[in-house]
């Protein structure tokens, strides 16, 4: 496994090619023939798998421990591991926040026992063992909240009791800043990544101005927080069609450079419009085409995206754009690397 | 019995509450219908069901999101609930019926409880079988109602992948029944490639795509 291009593109080096990140928890598990549930309550076996599978596909960059309904258990939520033929990631039993009055009675949790986080410290020890990418993956301010309590509730908020969405996402903005402050102080500022992941302010849920009051001030407030101690670079995950809160994500600062991922519902030239001067893009190949297209298919969208944005000023990374699916065919996901040797050099 | 102005004004009322998801004032309208003697039917289809319908405008125009969406719901079924119990059945032809479920596995049911809020405004029974919903029951509670159709929702790329297997299990049991499936990962071609007979994109398309299925059966 080679994070070297990774690390060159964040310190503004030449790299020989694109490279290929992924996040593809899941699709490792199939590979090696753990369960998924494996993959989220035993870092060893999760951060084996994907170091095997990132060699086996010549994927860049390194393993990675997270997912998207983060927040619900670290506040006192259920989750449930997946389990079965059609589960992907852990999923919510209970939220912490069902009521006015648990909202009123909720508090920061301890970073370093809360939910899945010992896991995740203990899945980033191993990440620094190997000389990766040291991340965190967490929800962005809006998904955190929106994990805490029922989402269409924090929909409902946001319209009839604005004050008390405010006051949840003040919680959930403070979580974050504390867990990234733990990885800060464990592993050395500068060495830290963290992910972010914002699917639930995508477009398909709430409107651009819903956006501009009640995300893009906690997102920057936070991202600013963060910066300044001393992390370099922080990758958002701006999921989803997003399209409209395009001109609010530019507001925010990632770093220098961030990193920003997106969906297939974000065209690369506008990403590298709105992005390319301060952050490596990544994207945007549709998990779904890797899933259910041809190989032809899958190969002639990456070579759209590498021609659409490999020249991209801080630089770009083709990856699927959201979670590679776990049942992706190998030949499919094999072909996102041919495509990169077949037209990702410069 | 109210004037027809009155009445007029209550439907326009419910209507226009519906619309800026005012919850008391719909409960309000529902309550003066029903003492003004304003039939129930009437103030549901041409009151709330209307103003779901200019809900429904608002949505694709990206005027309205979800969080619009779920207080206008939140404003109609307060209305109907007190409307329903005052329907006169035997008035009204067999209501058509649709299951509506998110797939085993999956349990992100924000987009299925649009679609259900269309459908119940427009006056189909919805036999909703919630989130995760095991592949099977989707085939046994289609013999146990005989709904016309069967809606299906999947967000994952994972549990879009039971999709093809609920499909065939419905259509062996009754090749006339339609399935119409939507979700993040969804498009019209992977509908095509999984045997579904439509496909709809959002919550205001699905109540046409539905209509449009049934009449072509």
């Amino acid at each position: 496994m080679s994070s070297t291009r990774v690390f060159d593109l964040l310190q503004g080096k030449h790299v020989d090619r694109v490279p290929l990140y992924h996040f593809l928890i899941g699709f490792c598990a199939r590979n090696v023939g753990y369960t998924i549930a494996d993959m989220y309550a035993d870092p060893i076996k999760s951060y084996q798998a994907q170091a095997w599978t990132f060699e086996q596909y010549g994927i860049d960059g390194g393993p990675d421990y997270g997912y998207a309904s983060y927040g619900g258990w670290e506040f006192g939520g259920e989750v449930k591991m997946p389990e079965g033929e059609w589960q992907q990631a852990p999923s919510h039993v209970t939220f912490p926040v069902n009521t006015l009055d648990d909202l009123d009675s909720l508090t920061l949790p301890d970073v370093t026992t809360a939910g899945s986080l010992p896991l995740a410290m203990e899945f980033s020890k191993l990440q620094q063992q190997n000389g990766d990418l040291i991340t965190v993956i967490l929800g962005g301010n809006f998904s955190v909240a929106g994990n805490i309590c029922p989402p269409s509730m924090l929909c409902r908020w946001m319209l009839k009791r604005p004050d008390d969405a405010h006051k949840l996402l003040r919680i959930a903005s403070d979580h974050i800043i504390d867990v990234v402050r733990y990885w800060a102080d464990t592993f050395g500022a500068d060495n830290v990544v963290p992910n972010l992941w914002e699917p639930v302010a995508a477009n398909d849920i709430i409107s651009p101005r819903q956006f501009e009051q009640f995300v893009l001030p906690y997102i920057k407030e936070t991202n600013e927080r963060i910066l300044a101690m001393g992390v370099k670079h922080i990758l958002y995950h701006i999921c989803g069609e997003q399209n409209a809160n395009l001109p609010l994500w530019a507001q925010i600062p990632m770093g220098d450079p961030g990193l920003v991922t997106f969906g297939h519902q974000v065209t690369l030239t506008k990403a590298v419009e709105y992005f390319g001067d301060s952050c490596v893009i990544l994207g945007n190949v549709s998990p779904a085409l890797v899933q259910t297209g041809t190989p032809q298919q899958v190969y002639q969208a990456c070579r759209s995206a590498i021609l659409e944005a490999k020249d991209a000023p801080r630089g770009f990374m083709l990856m699927s754009g959201c979670e590679l699916p776990p049942m992706a065919s190998p030949y499919n996901v094999y072909m996102m690397k041919k495509a990169i040797e077949d037209f990702g050099y410069y | 019995m109210a004037t027809t102005e009155r009445t007029a004004e209550i439907l326009q009322g419910l209507h226009d509450a519906v619309v800026d998801f005012e919850e008391d004032d719909t409960v309000a309208l529902a309550h003066a219908a029903i003492d003004e003697g304003v039939d129930a039917y009437n103030a549901i289809m041409n009151g709330l069901a209307r103003g779901m319908e200019t809900v429904g405008d608002l949505y694709a125009r990206q005027e309205y999101f979800v969080p619009e969406l779920l207080l206008c719901a939140d404003a109609l079924y307060a209305a109907l609930d007190i409307l329903r119990p005052h329907l006169q059945i035997e008035a009204q032809a067999e209501p058509r019926k649709i299951i509506l479920g998110v797939v085993e596995g999956d349990i992100h049911d924000i987009g299925k409880n649009l679609v259900k809020v269309m459908f119940d405004a427009a006056g189909w029974e919805v036999i909703d079988l919630v989130a995760d919903v095991k592949i099977e029951r989707f085939a046994e509670e289609q013999k146990r109602t005989g709904a016309q159709v069967v809606g299906i929702s999947a967000l994952m790329t994972t549990s879009m992948l039971a999709m093809p297997k609920i499909i065939k299990m419905v259509k062996d049991g009754d090749p006339n029944v339609r399935v119409l499936v939507g979700g993040a990962p969804i498009n019209s071609d992977i509908a095509a490639t999984y045997g579904a007979d439509g496909y709809a994109d959002n919550a205001g398309e699905a109540v046409a795509a539905a209509q449009i299925m049934v009449a072509r059966a």
